[in-house]
């Protein structure tokens, strides 16, 4: 879109009809406009969808098994990835794909000792503020973690670490990973050894667990934590993080807090990446539905739109098709994407919540978006 | 929390002999289980200490109360409360068996899951069948217990095809381990 056509040789057809010749686009500037729509379990790819016209810019190829990270400066697109050189069987190999977000050309493949096979999921492959260091999270199943130098494009250290997932970078200490014991993990990487220490427990990780699609805000360096009841806790993160008190969404919106009692039907959160956060506004959107306990992946029949800062839910925004991810983009007008089974993307009006777009056949996948990743 | 903490009682079991040993030691072992027994004793020793469980409507989740016996290629037959993927008994194997030409993976995720014939609760081991493209059918994804990835042995979104020739996941298996209590 970018590139003009290649002039043709003048043609002496009345109809202005002329030979060409095939060639190939460029992308934009990467704009804080786009959603990158992961195809999901039934499709391959990661759709680049501009939200302003609905239209489709572009692909990266992303395989079931893989996690799409965007370089926080705009610079790459990496995807960490297994395939098997016979599809089904043959050798393995896990490796994190760079790829220019111009020309979506590989620029190289970082092998990697494994990773976690699980299908896209938000808080596997994550890359510090600097965009220096690649997190990808390997399970074997033993859980570790692949730290990755994205400057060399080489594999660094592997750190073991029992019992937690899903991850976030911390600026000058390394990363973080929730754990099963209800604690936050910190690693630090500063030292020839990773240090890993436990916060104080803060949540019960069996009885009501943390959504591990967790939102990581890099501006402020805090945590955004929401748990199977709609108890919602914000976490300074840093060598040691300060985790918040606990409120409840469904309070929040002048409702009765969720339960974990059967037959207590109320609001609940659920979905799959079930929330997303507009950083400079501080403002929280929240896939919510009916129901009792355990249905934590149930998709989202209303979006609430939470205050974080009042502590309040500001709207409650009904769905007319329900949604299983939820993404957000992080300018000045907010454009709001969602997926969910029908495997169609809509684009919403992240202020008004009016509908932009429908775009079908995109795949019912997760949601990326510059600087909200 | 309701009085039906089946897997509150799993977590501590598995706290517990996480605590005996390091963790890491407890991976290890894990790891090392896994590949010295085809079938993984999962929890087997948690249900000594379920007392009187109440087995009331109001104590069961919406899936148990909705659960049947009848036919394993419904996503509501009883032990599909935590399951996740396609049913295998929908793609030429059984609840408990892997169509020709998978394997089943020698490790699973668990549920625990009321049969309403008898009122009893049982532990569920979902073994994935591994090797072949995903077949797609009768997909199901129930939550019951069902927790996050740092849980990964009571989350259902993991693919578990490790120690199989391949680990492409194909289809989904509800094999019963036994009574809880």
């Amino acid at each position: 879109m970018a590139s003009a056509q290649p002039a043709a040789a003048p043609s002496g057809d009345p109809n202005g009809l002329q030979p060409e010749e095939a060639y190939t686009h460029k992308l934009p500037p990467l704009s804080q406009r786009w959603g990158f729509v992961r195809g999901g379990w039934e499709s391959g790819g990661t759709r680049i969808l501009d939200g302003d016209s609905g239209k489709m810019l572009g692909l990266v190829q992303t395989t079931r098994w893989s996690d799409l990270a965007l370089d926080p400066a705009g610079k790459a697109i990496y995807v960490a990835e297994t395939i098997w050189s016979k599809i089904n069987r043959g050798t393995r190999q896990d490796y994190i794909a760079v790829y220019d977000p111009v020309t979506l050309a590989l620029l190289s493949e970082i092998p990697l000792p494994g990773r976690l096979i699980i299908g896209a999921m938000k808080n596997n492959f994550v890359i510090s503020d600097d965009g220096k260091t690649g997190f990808v999270y390997n399970f074997s199943p033993a859980s570790s973690v692949n730290v990755v130098d994205l400057e060399k494009r080489k594999m660094g250290r592997v750190v073991e670490l029992p019992g937690c997932a899903s991850l976030m970078p911390v600026a000058g200490v390394g990363f973080a990973s929730l754990c099963s014991d209800g604690t936050i993990a910190t690693v630090a990487l500063a030292g020839k050894a990773p240090v890993i220490t436990h916060s104080q427990p803060f949540f019960k990780a069996a009885e009501d667990p943390i959504f591990d699609s967790y939102i990581y805000d890099r501006g402020t360096g805090t945590a955004v934590f929401l748990t199977y009841t709609g108890l919602i806790r914000t976490a300074k993160m840093g060598a040691a993080p300060t985790v918040g008190e606990a409120w409840s969404i469904q309070a929040a919106a002048g409702l009765r807090p969720g339960d974990t009692r059967p037959l207590d039907i109320n609001w609940m959160p659920g979905g799959r990446q079930l929330m997303a956060l507009h950083r400079k506004t501080g403002t929280l959107y929240v896939l919510m539905h009916r129901g009792e306990y355990w249905t934590q992946k149930e998709d989202g029949e209303e979006i609430w739109v939470v205050d974080l800062a009042s502590r309040k839910v500001k709207k409650r925004v009904p769905l007319k098709v329900r949604a299983s991810n939820l993404e957000v983009t992080q300018d000045d007008k907010p454009l709001l994407f969602m997926t969910g089974d029908e495997g169609a993307t809509i684009i919403m009006d992240g202020t008004s919540f009016e509908q932009k777009h429908k775009v079908e056949r995109t795949g019912g996948g997760i949601i990326a978006t510059v600087g909200g990743e | 929390m309701s009085g039906f903490d089946l897997d509150g009682m799993g977590e501590r079991l598995l706290r517990r002999m996480a605590g005996n040993s390091s963790r890491r030691s407890f991976l290890t072992k894990l790891g090392a289980t896994i590949v010295a027994a085809p079938v993984f004793p999962l929890l087997p020793v948690s249900r000594a200490r379920a007392a009187k469980p109440d087995r009331s409507p109001e104590a069961k989740t919406e899936f148990a109360r909705n659960a049947q016996t009848k036919d394993d290629t419904k996503c509501n037959y009883w032990r599909y409360c935590a399951i996740d993927g396609s049913l295998c008994s929908c793609c030429g194997g059984g609840v408990a068996s892997c169509p020709a030409g998978t394997e089943p993976s020698p490790v699973s995720w668990v549920g625990t899951c009321i049969n309403p014939d008898d009122g009893n609760a049982y532990l569920i081991a979902y073994r994935d069948c591994c090797g072949k493209a995903g077949c797609g059918q009768c997909g199901c994804d129930n939550t019951d217990r069902e927790t996050q990835l740092y849980m990964p042995q009571l989350n259902n979104n993991v693919i578990w095809c490790f120690g199989t020739s391949s680990m492409e996941y194909h289809c989904s298996t509800a094999v019963m381990v036994g009574k809880a209590q």
